[in-house]
């Protein structure tokens, strides 16, 4: 009980600072934007290749949902980075000699940097739907956005793992950039696993981003068939499960050293 | 629980090696304000890290509050309040926001929460800008609520960590107060390490000077001082050809402790100054000695620091030192 009340608490202090911090909520928008508009524009005359992979639809649609798992990534994948600045500035030690366990504050900014990456897509979707992409139900908007969260808690734990390993600012980003372009561009966000090379398609397989973009698709257009879904859906619970775990595991190892 | 700090021969060895606490063992009785001194990079941060579960000690004992600090931290984090030598303010959120996240960090139950800080926000007279973000506040306000959140959790040991560093003299006597006030109205035992003499002259039942990972001396501010003589008579002669002739003189008065002579200027430690400085002008004048100037004051805790670690103290240099101290330790633990 404790514990959820500690995670509570380190969850409010994080919303309370993004709440606080509104000029960065936009700009956040910016490069997700960017790539709508410019890449959805820029590939429009693949349609035909699309379709030919059983897509109806234009290639803005096509990629939308890629463009939304963008934005959960990146939004994810960058908010651990103020652990360091925690660690750097006191909070983390005011926090580290009070009665909250160690696990709680690695839990409370997942689920913090989870929810943030939650606004952030949805923003983003409404800006597909503004540019014209087509929904075939917007009651789907609601499932989709709980994938979006339950896909970013995962993810975070990787911000909360490399940022608790990282000495310096220098070294997070490094291997923070080192992962997230790479993942993002070994799935069908931008382009049918179908029409790729066998062996980029099989690394695309092992990548969870990959039954994400799959699954919100299906979302999206209302092609749900329930076999692949579970499928998908299953691929990410056992990933988040296993980041969650590893996370605090290691954030509490880590904090338990002098940094 | 006897004592409200306790250690026994503790120990802390870095993996580079270096020893930052050698075999320190000191006792904090209950309700006492306790100063814990020492040149830069002495090993005050190093135990004060240990006694708040923040470091695990290489060797020996340490308790707070009664409770051991490696198995029984829980316990330890559940009664202590641990104010930062750097501000750990939160920027984005509003004075009353920031104590509101201390409460709840130390499960400080809803139903007194809101009174408890009520209470504090009067205690540190930032009542009437509890709502404005923390970003507007100055350093000495900043300070304050910083004092503030360490006292929510009405803790049985509260570790100050330099409260006054970097504060200008007017805060640095507001915050003087403010540490006096609240050690008479929670009786709590009070840790507190510093540079500055003055400070922990004022506020001080004892005091501990460590240098090098050891202890030199403890005693009380008044112990310390009389250590040395409780006066100090230095004068300056024409000269320095008789001096030595003089010196022994003056050597063989039995109020007399110590004297150091620095070319013609020579210091005197004596417990009884009055009495002397008459009879040096006599001996000056048995010799034929011309005395130029004389002056009669008392040691400082400044006396006593130096006489024990041997070397100036840096914080006027400001934060440049500081700074570079910071860069070496943090080498020091990454390795």
């Amino acid at each position: 009980m404790t514990m959820l009340s500690d995670t509570y608490t380190i969850f409010w202090r994080e919303m309370k600072r993004y709440k606080k911090s509104r000029s960065g909520i936009l700009i956040r928008l910016i490069q997700p934007a960017i790539w709508i508009i410019v890449m959805g524009n820029t590939f429009a005359s693949t349609r035909p290749l699309i379709q030919s992979v059983g897509f109806n639809g234009s290639y803005i649609e096509f990629m939308a949902p890629g463009v939304i798992m963008l934005t959960a990534i990146f939004t994810s994948i960058f908010g651990g980075v103020n652990t360091l600045w925690d660690r750097r500035y006191g909070f983390m030690n005011k926090a580290l000699v009070s009665p909250v366990s160690r696990s709680s504050i690695a839990l409370g900014k997942m689920l913090a940097i989870s929810l943030i990456s939650t606004l952030q897509s949805s923003l983003i979707l409404g800006i597909a739907l503004a540019l014209g992409v087509h929904m075939s139900n917007l009651f789907m908007i609601l499932p989709i956005l709980l994938t979006v969260t339950v896909f970013s808690l995962g993810f975070s734990g990787i911000s909360v793992i490399v940022a608790a390993t990282s000495k310096s600012q220098e070294t997070f980003w490094g291997l923070i950039n080192f992962l997230g372009m790479p993942l993002f561009m070994l799935s069908p966000a931008l382009f049918p696993l179908e029409l790729l090379p066998s062996w980029l398609a099989f690394i695309a397989r092992l990548n969870p981003v990959t039954y994400s973009v799959l699954l919100i698709r299906q979302m999206m257009t209302g092609t749900v068939q329930m076999l692949s879904v579970a499928i998908e859906m299953a691929v990410i619970c056992g990933f988040v499960v296993v980041m969650v775990a590893l996370a605090s595991y290691v954030f509490t190892r880590e904090v338990n050293k002098p940094f | 629980m006897l004592y409200a700090v306790e250690t026994d021969k503790l120990s802390k060895v870095y993996s580079s090696g270096l020893k930052a606490v050698d075999e320190i063992s000191i006792k904090l009785e209950n309700g006492e304000i306790f100063g814990f001194l020492g040149p830069n990079g002495a090993g005050k941060s190093t135990t004060i890290m240990i006694l708040t579960t923040l470091l695990k000690p290489t060797s020996g004992k340490a308790f707070v509050a009664g409770f051991d600090v490696t198995t029984q931290a829980k316990n330890v984090r559940q009664n202590i309040g641990y104010v930062q030598q750097d501000s750990t303010v939160d920027e984005y959120l509003t004075g009353r926001e920031n104590l509101e996240l201390q409460a709840r960090l130390n499960h400080i139950p809803k139903d007194v929460r809101t009174k408890r800080i009520d209470e504090i926000l009067e205690i540190i007279e930032l009542a009437d800008r509890q709502n404005e973000t923390a970003v507007t506040y100055s350093g000495g306000m900043r300070k304050r609520l910083d004092i503030g959140g360490g006292l929510l959790n009405m803790p049985k040991v509260l570790f100050l960590d330099e409260p006054t560093l970097g504060l200008d003299i007017q805060t640095r006597y507001k915050i003087w107060e403010y540490i006096k006030k609240i050690h008479d109205e929670f009786r709590m035992s009070i840790f507190l390490t510093t540079h500055y003499m003055e400070e922990a002259d004022k506020l001080c039942n004892n005091i501990s000077i460590i240098d090098n990972g050891k202890i030199k001396i403890t005693g009380s501010p008044k112990e310390l001082k009389s250590s040395l003589g409780n006066e100090i008579v230095i004068f300056e002669i024409d000269s320095e050809t008789k001096l030595e002739g003089l010196v022994s003189e003056i050597r063989k008065t039995p109020t007399v402790k110590d004297v150091s002579t620095n070319g013609p200027v020579v210091t005197v430690f004596t417990t009884s100054g009055d009495q002397l400085t008459p009879q040096i002008f006599q001996q000056a004048n048995n010799l034929e000695i011309k005395i130029e100037t004389i002056s009669l004051t008392k040691p400082t805790l400044d006396d006593v620091f130096l006489a024990h670690t041997g070397r100036e103290l840096r914080e006027d240099e400001g934060k440049y030192d500081r700074k570079k101290m910071r860069e070496r330790l943090r080498r020091i633990r990454a390795s």
